[in-house]
């Protein structure tokens, strides 16, 4: 699926500004984006979101304009159809694990969901083991069961491209490479393309398709990781290189 | 004595359910418009909202007689359209105690509104829940416990409202005179058992609103 990002973002915080200025376009359904803290890979994705509007631009997921500045569009997040994976995993601390990830489909004030509903839920949590979970709260999860619940809850409306926010970062070391793994199955099972933030080398190697390497608010350098391997040019060592020289390395 | 002290209590427990009522819509209105949004004289507004909390009641009742006395701002539009005063109504004592009573709502909910993690509200949105629904079904459940203990501390502070509420409302035995009222006078008038049980009574009461609101405020995740 195509996604094209052209934007621009002042933000200011007292006396310091922050300039993002994002410009790229991939078809690749893995897209990692590596970079320092502070370089805009957060506020890249909030725009497409829409949580936060750039000050001009035009973002499209698809054949869908969500955001273009010279056409007056900015459609609100609630039907901007993106599913949205928190650092922290965002979880509602007053639901259960049910009704976390139900929550997209309940409507109104206090609506119930009915038994169509709660099937998908369960269906689900089912998929991705935590089925015996339905009746926890949040605080009574760990660190991996908190992601699960939360990538079921932003896949229950079935988004047409999935955002996560350094999904690892909250995770026990141990546990990275297996989860890895699953987000790339997690991709491919339910066919919706992916763009993660990390500042993990090793994410980068296992999960990327197209690499965005940020810097100082502006994409430094847009790689296809596929050609590595296909061509074999670039070895793991030269995308150190690049990553690293993404650390080092202004605009 | 138990009669003398039953319509006073019925009054209190009226105008100051009211007088909570009124300051909990306000209160949480401001103070969500307040926690949310930044504009331009934001801290002035705050400081605005605050001050029945230090002015002294006779003052802020001053400014009630002002504003709805018969020839006030609001009160002779009153007046004049509809032929009605709030002025020496028990009506009146409920404006007055909700005004006094507002910022103890205000300050807590506006508290409880900014511990929520804006984060949530975020998340509710890309689930495609409206801003109504991000407000009654996020928001809201993870704030209420801080809006009812300030709505318990200002159903209390209504109560007890003496100064704002004589000079607005009066004195008036049967319509106006509320517990705190009815302590003063019956202190005045010499009746020591009457002004022990109604004062026995009032602290009964405000002692068990405390103890309830503290238990509220207790942290829940």
């Amino acid at each position: 699926m195509k996604l094209r990002v052209d934007i621009r973002k002042t933000l200011r915080a007292r006396d310091r500004a922050f300039m993002l200025e994002a410009r790229f376009t991939t078809e690749d359904d893995r897209v990692v984006v590596f970079g320092a803290s502070g370089s805009g890979k957060s506020v890249t994705m909030q725009c497409i979101a829409g949580l936060i509007s750039p000050d001009e631009g035009i973002i499209q997921v698809g054949d869908r304009v969500l955001f273009d500045s010279g056409a007056g569009i900015d459609l609100p997040p609630q039907v901007r159809r993106v599913g949205y994976l928190f650092q922290d995993f965002a979880l509602f601390p007053h639901l259960n694990v049910e009704d976390n990830v139900g929550f997209a489909l309940r409507r109104g004030a206090c609506g119930r969901m009915d038994a169509v509903q709660r099937q998908a839920v369960h269906d689900l949590l089912r998929l991705f083991e935590i089925e015996g979970l339905s009746r926890n709260f949040p605080w009574q999860l760990s660190g991996g069961q908190r992601q699960r619940v939360a990538l079921a809850r932003a896949l229950i409306l079935q988004p047409e491209i999935m955002l996560l926010d350094e999904p690892l970062s909250a995770l026990d070391p141990l546990l990275r490479g297996r989860v890895r793994a699953e987000l790339v199955a997690l991709q491919e099972r339910f066919d919706v393309p992916m763009m993660v933030i990390t500042h993990d080398p090793a994410d980068v190697e296992t999960m990327a398709e197209t690499i965005l390497v940020y810097s100082h608010g502006k994409v430094a350098r847009q790689v296809r990781a596929s050609r590595f391997a296909q061509e074999g040019a670039l070895g793991r060592a030269d995308i150190g290189g690049i990553l690293t020289a993404a650390y080092v390395d202004g605009p | 004595m138990l009669g003398s002290a039953v319509v006073p209590l019925l009054l209190t427990l009226k105008v100051a359910g009211f007088a909570t009522l009124l300051a909990l819509v306000m209160g949480v209105a401001v103070a969500f418009v307040l926690a949310r949004h930044d504009f331009p004289g934001r801290d002035l507004l705050d400081a605005v909202c605050t001050l029945p909390l230090v002015m002294p009641p006779t003052v802020l009742g001053y400014y009630l007689v002002v504003l709805i006395g018969r020839r006030g701002w609001i009160g002779e539009w009153l007046w004049e359209t509809f032929g009605i005063t709030l002025m020496f109504t028990w009506q009146g004592a409920v404006f007055a105690a909700a005004i006094v009573a507002f910022p103890l709502v205000f300050k807590a909910a506006r508290a409880a509104f900014e511990g929520v993690d804006r984060q949530l509200e975020s998340a509710a949105r890309t689930l495609g829940v409206s801003e109504w629904g991000v407000f009654f079904r996020v928001t809201f459940p993870l704030a209420w416990r801080g809006v009812l203990a300030g709505t318990m501390l200002a159903f209390a502070r209504a109560m007890g409202e003496f100064g704002a509420t004589l000079m607005v409302a009066g004195n008036i035995p049967g319509r106006t005179q509320t517990l705190s009222l009815a302590v003063y006078d019956a202190v005045q008038a010499g009746h020591d058992d009457l002004a022990n049980f109604l004062v026995l009574l009032t602290s009964v009461v405000c002692v068990a609103i405390l103890f309830g609101s503290g238990k509220l405020l207790k942290p829940r995740y």
